[in-house]
Parts: C-alpha cells; structure tokens; sequence
C-alpha cells in the first residue's frame, strides 16, 4: 500500500530520517517495501513569469522571451512553445537543473539566440494530467493558479515528498489506511497522533429518509450498511492536494465526488460508493443476492451474468452494483449528478472472496474488503466523507443518517496475566510496562493482581485472546528483547528417521559409484504418460490429477521417476557432457491405493541413469550391488517394460516374488522422444519393496584356515542358454564347498561351432573344517559338470 | 703344479675375474665355476686324495681356509653388484611423476540434501526427531487445523493445487505438525523436511515445487527465548559462531507471536553488501509461538502446554549457502554445476 508521507505527516509527527522510520516500522511489525522519493529527479525548476515575448528573429516558430525567477535580473529563454506568450507563470527549468530521464538544463544558444533555462511542458518535468489538469499535450504547462516567482515547484505539485510502501500483514486490515499507518506511526516512534474531529455541518431541513429507501435483505452477507445523501451536488475537478495524495497512492483523480469516496477509503480503510440518486429507479436500493438470470454491467463497461451467489446492490429493476467490488455504469456519477448517496458499508469476506475469485478481477475495494472492513468503524468513515463534502464546497450534506447495523459487535475485552505473557515471551517484564505499552496501542487497560484487563480499540479485528495481547506487548517492546535460552525439560530421543536412513544409505552407495544427484518436479503431463506407454490398467496410466494445473506439465502427479531421469540425463547429452551418472530420490503417487486417510499412496522410489561408456551390464552392476550391500537377494528375469529395450532390459525379483526394480537400456522410439541421443540405460528401483526385504548386517563368518583350490572349467553349449542359470545350477550341485563361481571369458567363433558359445569359469573350492583332498575335488568337479551338462553344457574338447 | 701352486692360481684367477665381472648373473656363474659340484675348487679338494695320509689334515685346513675367504670375497662382490643393480632398476623405473591422469570419479548427493543432511545433523543433536507426512495432504491438515479455514483470505498467500475439494499439494510442511499433535503427547520435539508445492510459474526464484523443513517444539514452560536460542544454535551450526539471528514480528495464522527471522548476512558477515542490500541481514525464516487455538484443535491443552514452530525454506538456504543466483539450476540436474558440490 502507497502513502504519500506528507498525507501522514498530517497526523503525527515523524522525527527520524526515511531510512531509520523504515526500521521502526518493521521492527514494530509494519513491513516498508521501500521509500520513493517523487521529485528525486527533479531539481532547479522554479516558478518563473514571463515577462515579454518576442519573435525569434532567425525562425519562425520559436520565440524569445525575458522571464522574472525571483533573482537580481529576468532571465532571456528561447522558447519554441505555440502556447508561450507574456504575462504566464510557468515551470522554468533554471541552468543546472535536472529533468526526469537524467536530462540536464546547460546555457546554450538557440539560433544565434542565448537561452539562459528552459520553459517546461508537463511531459518533461514528469507531471500527468491525472496530477495537474492544465497541463495540455500541446505546449508548456501554464499555471492556472498564481505562485510567487522563484518557488520550487515540486512543492506545488506535491512532489516534494516521499512514497512510502507499506506491506500490511494479513490480520492488519485495519492498516490498510493512512490512519492505521499513522496510528502504528506514532506508536512505534512514541508521537503524538493527530487523527482529524469528524463533524458534519447539515444543511436544510429535509432528512436523508425523504431521499432513498434502504432495504438489507440478507443481514449475514452485509451485518451492516450506512447511507448520507449530498443534494446540490457541484460535481467539479478536485484540488491539487486531494489529486496529490491519491496521485502518490497511485490512483487516478476522476472529479471531487469520486475522489472524495477514494480518499476516504485510503484514509479509513473503508470502502466507499456514490450513487447517482437521480438514476436508481424509485429511489430504492435493495442489497440482496443475485438471481441466476440477472446480469450487471459495472462501471468499467463489463456485463457480467449473475450466479444467484453473487451480492448486489440493486434498485427495484435489478443489481446497478456488485457489493464491495465495484459499483454499475448506470448510476455513475457524472458531470450532471446533482443528487449524491454515499454508501459505507461492511459486506463479509467469504462472499466478496467468493465472488471476485469468480468473475477474476478484484478491485482496491473487494481486496479490502476480503481481507476484513470491520462493520464497527462504518459511520465515522461515512462521516468523514461528508466532512470532506464541507471542506470541498461540493454540495450540501442532507439531515440524518441511514444506518442498518441490526447486530452490533461489542467491544472485545480480554483478561491477560501477566505472567502469561512472560512464560510466553520469555521477557521479563513488569504488569506496569505491559500496560503501558498496550495503551500506545490504543488499547484500555487496567492492572489488578498481576492480570491486565485489556479493551481493545474499535479498528482492531484481530485481537481474540492472550496470545494476542503477548504479540502486541511483545512487538512494541521489541522482538529483540527476546533472549536466547536453550530448551529445559525432559530429553527426547532425536534422530533421523527410517525413511531418512535409508535415503542416506542410498546416497553414499550411489555417490561412491561416481553418480550425482538430480531432483525434478513431481509432476508429470499427460502426454508423457502416453509416451511411456503403460498398460491401460497399469496404475501408472491412471495417475492423480490436479484440478488447477498452471499447464500441461503440472497436470499430473508422476507414475514414474523415468521421464524426469530422462530430461535430465537429455539436457546433459545436449550440453555436451561426453557421460553421466545421475540419479534422483523422490515419490510416485498411486492413485489405485489410498492410505487410511484416503490419500493416493506415496511410494518411495530411486532411479538411476548412465551413458557413455556404459552398457547394460555396468548398469546391472550398479543395482545388484546396492541390493547386495542392503542384504537382499535376486533373481533376474526378462522385464517387459515398453519403454525399454525388449532384449536388453530386466526385472530383479526377491525371493517373495516382488519386483525390486527394472532396468535395462532405453527403448529407441522412447530415446526418439525424450531426445536422448547417445544409448542410455536406466534402472527404478521399488524402496519400499527392497528394505521391506533388506537384511541388516548380522555375524561375521571367521575366515577359512584350509588352502582354496582353483579349477577352470571351459563349457560349450547353445548360444541362448542364459549363463545366470548355469552357474546357478553349478552352485546346486557343489553346495557350501563351492566358495566362488566366477565367469573370466566368454567365447563365439567356429571353434566352438555355430550357434553355440563357450563360456570359461573359475571355480573356487575350499572346506572352512581340512585340507580338500585330491578325490573330493574330483568329486566337486565332476558334480559341477554334470549339473552344466543338465543344461546342455559340456567341457569344451 | 702341486695343490698349493693350483690353489695360488685359482685365487689369483679369482681375483682377476672380481675386478671385471659387472653383474650378479656373471657372478653368479663365477661361483659355480670356482665352488660348484663341478668347480674348480671341489675339484681341488677331491684331489686331496693323492696325497699322503699324514699330509692330508694339513692341506685340508688350508684349502678350507681358502675357500672360506674366496666365499667372502664372492658375497662381498655380490652385495655390491645387488646393491648397484636395484639402485638401477629404481632409477629405471622412476616416473614422469607430473603426468596426468583421469581421477576416479565420485558423485555428489544434490546440494539441498547436502545442506539438508547439515540442519537434521543440528537438529538430532538438539534432540529432535525427524518425522515425515504425505505430500499429497487432507485440506483438514494444511489449513483447517492449522486456522486457515476454508476461504480465509491468508490463504491465498500460498497458491494451492487442489486435486479435489478436500485433498490439496501440501503448500507447506506445517501438516505434519498437526499429525504429529494429533498422534503424540508432549514433549514433542521434531523436524520434518520435504517438499512443497505452490502454483508459481518458474523462474529465478520461484518453483512450483521446493523443500521445507518445519520444526516443532510443544512442552510445558517453552517460551519465544527457547525459540530465539535453538535458532541460534542452527545459524551458527550452518553459518558460523559469529552469526546471529534477528526477529521481526510477523503474522502466520497458525503461530502467535509471529516473527521473520533475519540471520547476519554470510556473505558479508554482516558488514552490508549487495546480497543483503547493505542491511547486513538476510530473511531465512518464519517462526512463532504456537497458536493456542491450533493446540486446541489438535488435543493439546495450551493453558498447560506451549509450543513453538518454525518453517525453513530449503532452496533458499541453499542457494545463499552457495551463492547461487537462479533456482532453476537446482532442477535442471546438468553435471557441470552438480559436479561443483562436493
């Protein structure tokens, strides 16, 4: 929120430079975005008459001119203006002066004339229509007013001040105004606050009811709605002040009536509106709920349809206003309005919530009202406004108030210990001080037995109970007399958690085998889940599904970790890094499961992906391994996965049948679409399956004290015999005697004959309790190669 | 020639072969020549045989004598040939010990989890314990009984992704908090990380999905100092002893009092700089005292427990640990800035 910090300085004194009040204020919980200084780029330009005014002698447009800036001499100008002419006061750039756009004024001659300054358009000095009416497209700006030469003239255009942007806190709706602020102002710097006597001069002997019919039809949407009707209304621009301190707010000036509701709603945080009596049918406004077949067309020219849920402010042939949001065209004020309603109202939050989130527009009203217009501060907000109608001559106040408030809020009154607030804030302070500084506050307290018995002023909505009043003790005392103590009381067992643990385990397995960790989104696009082809009653195809994505990639919760593996490995191949291992921890999201609070299961996942140097193999190597140091054991099986290649990728399945993971080298037509380029193998890994599984470490074996004895054994047998099961079968046969079974070669050629292949395996033999004697190797031999032979497997000649 | 001129000669032989002989090899073949089965000395020794039995004790002291000295001649020789031989051999293997190679390569874990496994570290040993909860979370947990009721205006700070009417992305970690309230009874001392999701579009310092680690503390007596001295404790474990916090009031709906916190800036070390814009300070996190009504609607009595709470953003303490300067980074998983951590 922007305020002009002259507005506020005209309710409390603020003492200190910008940058140490900026520190106050959000020491004492009041945010500053930042401190804008108007005319910072804007210097040396005074008031300056002129005097005469000359043709040019070498030109036909320009003109030379002698101009009064209040020094010893008038200054001679060149002047190329149409509208420049003797006996105008206008902005007069002096040498040396700084324009906005870091221009910069110098002595110079313009045609063989010197020019001594320059006369000034609106445009260059950075004043808008919205701030100064009279000041054209066409020319310089020519002051409608009269000012003493020489005068500075940010000081007229009210330039000369500081903008201040206050970031409100939600519960704060009350500063949302630059009383609130000045209010928080003065108590955080300890001033005096100045805030304005509201009186209203009447005039005549009609009363407001005479003039408009008010009917609430639905007290809960609108718990309160006061009405002041202006006659003779003289609907005329607004002076410089009222358009420099909505200019500051960023605001645009529209005509005193308008602008009055404005400054009110700035100054007070209440919201206005003014109705154009003369066209609200039969002078009667309804506030009541929308019906389904009604349509509204608002002051920005927008026709809206009505829902039925929407409130609206309605004269007897339907809605002419959306409540708090925005008023319709057709009761607008204008040049001929010569009969003015102020509506000040408060309208519940949820409702007005509801309704802009619907129509997709909020205005500097419904946000206000949102965030909480407190229904108790209503009148001295309507009155101010008719004050300003006094102030402004802009028509005459008519006798009386309409006010609908059936349910009057009543004062909040809170009893606080003050042992309370300091077991709670850890300060030592006394009842005494506590007491004080709630009054800054504007709080009523009275101290007795070491309670506080607070009142909270009429603007604050957000005081309920002591916690609040800590808050309030607390941030006016200063956060930083909060001391730092360490926590007392029983111990409490600390420590990471399994999920934790294990991701910790994961990480120094994976990181020691040369891979980095990547992290994507959870989200997942439709189309992607397309591409990784699923069966239609893989869960996976079905994922969860977010009802307000911000696009297509965030329209899905992922079924898999793959596709984000992908990317990441792509954007690495793309970028030229010759080959990479990389892998990511994250959930899948099961829609197909739900956990007891009906929640898609979240499954822990791991997947890994290398390339470059790599093959399926090296990738292998990687899973198995992570699986043997937890303890789990395996057995590989074909996979069927879509996204993988059909002959290079696999399952390891537990011993209970479950699948730990999948992994295998990635399908061409899947590489084609993720735009990997270079062959890459991917694994995903189940977490909840494999530690569901894992076997923490037990007992050490004691190392074997009897010699090993080695054999080589060359097998020749068909090609498609998968050696997995051989060696399997070879280590059936052998039984505990069999300390190792390695394959050291793999052979094809003609040797061995076509279709087949001879595979060479190192064979390990030891027993932990004697020597193996020269039979029982025999023995363990011939019972390997019998097993081998079972399979087709025969020594090779 | 008699034994004893054939054993001046043998050692007059030797003597001469000693001089010339250049390596352990030769050396070694001199002695089988001279002391083998076949040597010449043996030889002399069968000899012995002619001679006169009286004779023969005599002659065999002699050339044992000779052949003791003749051995030590040969391993003196042949310590010194060994020795010059590895000499040579180390000189022949030495090494151009400047030239390059590839090193092994080790990964890293992701920068957040390097920083996070830094705050758990501080936080088990003050005690707490981590704990976890879904990500895709019941509206019950993240806003109701936190007291952001349906359409509370301070909802829209945090723009949520609904699946359904009841079921959101979780928009922060303080869920877990309620979970944790619901299902425990004090003292409760925990931290939960995980991720979060607003709907934000990407850009430098925004992401739909980022880390949280919300911490929870509810026991009898705990008061904002408490608050202020175990924050203290992880700013100065993360950042340095000389670092300090500084607490700003705030407002959250689900603590009361509120604060910002502030820690001394690490770059500058509070000196002021362009990463705290000349404050010396840089906001990290919000924190506050746990809400009585909140206690209240997880079971807890707040006349009789008090509590505090605090949420980090994990991204942001990363990317100022790191200096990094756009978020994005951190998603885009490319190893020539994953291969900086270590």
């Amino acid at each position: 929120m922007k305020v002009s910090m002259n507005w506020l300085r005209q309710y409390t004194d603020i003492p200190v430079s910008d940058a140490e009040y900026e520190s106050r204020m959000v020491m004492s919980g009041t945010g500053v975005e930042g401190m804008e200084d108007l005319g910072a780029e804007l210097e040396n330009v005074v008031v300056g008459r002129v005097l005469t005014c000359e043709n040019h002698p070498n030109s036909d447009h320009l003109h030379v001119c002698t101009v009064d800036v209040g020094g010893e001499e008038a200054l001679q100008i060149v002047c190329g203006a149409p509208n420049v002419r003797a006996g105008i006061e206008v902005p007069t750039a002096l040498i040396g002066a700084r324009l906005p756009g870091g221009v910069k004024i110098k002595k110079g001659k313009l045609r063989g004339v010197e020019s001594q300054g320059m006369l000034c358009s609106g445009d260059e000095i950075g004043v808008p229509v919205e701030l100064y009416p009279s000041v054209g497209s066409e020319g310089i700006l020519i002051f409608r007013e009269e000012y003493p030469v020489g005068k500075d003239v940010r000081e007229i255009f009210g330039l000369k001040d500081t903008v201040a942007d206050f970031e409100i806190l939600a519960n704060r709706p009350d500063c949302l105004s630059v009383w609130g602020v000045a209010r928080e102002s003065a108590a955080a710097l300890g001033t005096q606050l100045r805030l304005p006597d509201v009186t209203v001069k009447e005039m005549g002997d009609g009363d407001v009811h005479d003039y408009v019919d008010v009917s609430v039809e639905d007290e809960e949407a609108c718990p309160r709605y006061a009405a002041r009707v202006i006659t003779n209304v003289r609907v005329k621009e607004s002076p410089l002040w009222l358009r420099q301190y909505l200019f500051a707010a960023g605001m645009r000036s529209i005509n005193n009536i308008v602008d009055i509701t404005n400054f009110v709603m700035l100054e007070t945080g209440h919201p206005m509106h003014a109705f154009d009596l003369d066209k609200v049918k039969g002078r009667k406004i309804i506030v009541r709920m929308t019906r389904p077949d009604e349509k509204l067309t608002t002051l920005d020219g927008k026709t809206y349809a009505m829902t039925g849920r929407e409130l609206a402010i309605c004269d007897p042939d339907g809605p002419t206003g959306l409540a708090g949001v925005m008023g319709g065209e057709e009761s607008e004020i204008t040049e001929n309005t010569r009969q003015v309603m102020f509506e000040c109202a408060s309208f519940e939050r949820t409702g007005i919530r509801l309704t802009t989130r619907r129509l997709g527009f909020r205005t500097e009203a419904s946000g206000r009202f949102e965030r909480g217009v407190s229904p108790k501060t209503v009148l001295e907000a309507l009155n101010r406004a008719c004050q300003a109608v006094n102030e402004l001559d802009a028509g005459d106040v008519v006798p009386g108030v309409i006010d609908f408030y059936p349910h009057p809020l009543g004062t909040v009154k809170v009893d606080c210990p003050v042992d309370y607030v300091v077991r709670r804030t850890g300060v030592a302070l006394k009842g005494e001080e506590m007491a004080e500084l709630l009054r800054k506050l504007y709080f009523d307290v009275t101290l007795s037995d070491g309670v506080l018995h607070v009142t909270a002023p009429e603007f604050r909505q957000d005081i309920e109970g002591k916690a609040d009043i800590s808050e309030e003790v607390l941030r006016l005392a200063g956060y930083d007399r909060i001391p730092s103590t360490r926590l007392r009381g029983e111990t409490t067992q600390g420590g990471l958690n399994d999920k934790q643990r294990r991701h910790q385990c994961v990480q120094n397995v994976l990181t020691g085998m040369g891979f980095y960790e990547s992290m994507t989104y959870s989200f997942i696009s439709r189309k992607v889940i397309d591409q990784l082809q699923f069966a239609p009653d893989d869960w996976r195809s079905a994922p969860v599904t977010i009802r307000n994505p911000l696009g297509e990639d965030t329209a899905c919760l992922r079924t898999s970790l793959l596709p984000g593996l992908f990317k990441t490995l792509s954007t690495n191949q793309r970028a030229g890094n010759a080959s990479g291992r990389l892998y990511e921890l994250g959930n899948l999201y099961d829609s197909a499961k739900k956990t007891e609070d009906g929640l898609p299961l979240e499954r822990d996942t791991l997947a890994f992906g290398v390339y470059g140097n790599e093959d399926f193999y090296s990738l292998r190597a990687v899973a198995e391994k992570l699986l043997r140091l937890l303890g789990v054991s395996y057995t590989i099986v074909r996979a069927s996965e879509r996204c993988l290649h059909p002959g290079r990728s696999a399952k390891l399945m537990s011993a209970d049948g479950a699948e730990l993971c999948v992994l295998g080298q990635v399908h061409p037509d899947t590489a084609e679409a993720f735009d990997l380029e270079k062959e890459t193998f991917v694994c995903q890994m189940d977490l909840d399956a494999v530690f569901a599984v894992a076997v923490p470490m037990g007992h050490v074996q004691p190392i074997a004290r009897f010699p090993a004895v080695e054999r080589d054994l060359a097998l020749v047998m068909p090609d498609q015999q998968p050696l997995g099961p051989l060696m399997d079968a070879i280590r059936a046969a052998c039984g505990e005697k069999l300390e190792d079974i390695r394959l050291f070669d793999v052979f094809r050629g003609i040797q061995v004959g076509p279709g087949k292949k001879s595979a060479a395996f190192n064979l390990i033999f030891r027993s932990l309790d004697h020597t193996l004697t020269e039979e029982e190797i025999t023995s363990l031999v011939k019972k390997a190669l019998d097993a081998a032979a079972s399979l087709g497997a025969v020594l090779r000649a | 020639m008699g034994i004893r001129e054939e054993l001046e000669s043998i050692g007059q032989g030797l003597r001469e072969e000693l001089r010339t002989v250049q390596d352990t090899q030769s050396l070694e073949q001199l002695k089988v020549r001279l002391l083998g089965k076949k040597g010449s000395l043996t030889a002399l020794l069968r000899g012995m045989g002619q001679l006169a039995p009286e004779e023969r004790p005599k002659m065999g002291q002699i050339i044992n004598e000779r052949r003791e000295i003749m051995q030590k001649m040969l391993d003196e020789k042949m310590r010194e040939l060994s020795e010059r031989e590895k000499q040579m051999r180390l000189e022949r293997e030495a090494l151009d010990i400047t030239e390059p190679r590839d090193l092994p390569e080790v990964g890293a874990v992701h920068p957040t989890q390097a920083v996070l496994r830094e705050v758990l570290d501080c936080f088990t040993g003050l005690g707490f314990e981590v704990v976890e909860g879904p990500e895709v979370e019941l509206d019950k947990y993240n806003f109701e009984l936190l007291n952001l009721p349906k359409n509370h205006p301070a909802r829209d700070a945090q723009d949520t992704f609904y699946v359904d009417d009841n079921i959101v992305m979780r928009t922060h970690t303080s869920p877990v908090q309620a979970r944790i309230m619901l299902s425990r009874k004090p003292p409760i001392r925990v931290v939960c990380p995980g991720r979060v999701f607003r709907a934000d579009e990407i850009d430098a310092t925004h992401s739909p999905v980022f880390h949280q680690i919300e911490g929870l503390v509810i026991d009898e007596n705990v008061t904002m100092g408490d608050l202020k001295g175990t924050l203290d404790a992880f700013a100065k474990r993360l950042y340095g002893a000389d670092i300090t916090t500084r607490f700003r009031p705030s407002f959250f709906p689900f603590t009361e009092p509120s604060a910002e916190v502030d820690l001394t800036c690490f770059n500058c070390r509070g000196k002021g700089c362009r990463m705290c814009k000349g404050t010396g300070f840089i906001e990290v996190l919000g924190c506050g005292m746990v809400n009585p009504k909140v206690l209240e609607m997880c079971g807890i009595d707040p006349e009789r427990y008090s509590g505090f709470a605090f949420g980090i953003g994990l991204e942001r303490i990363t990317l100022l640990r790191y200096g990094i300067t756009d978020m994005r980074l951190l998603y885009e998983g490319d190893l020539r800035f994953l291969r900086q951590f270590r």
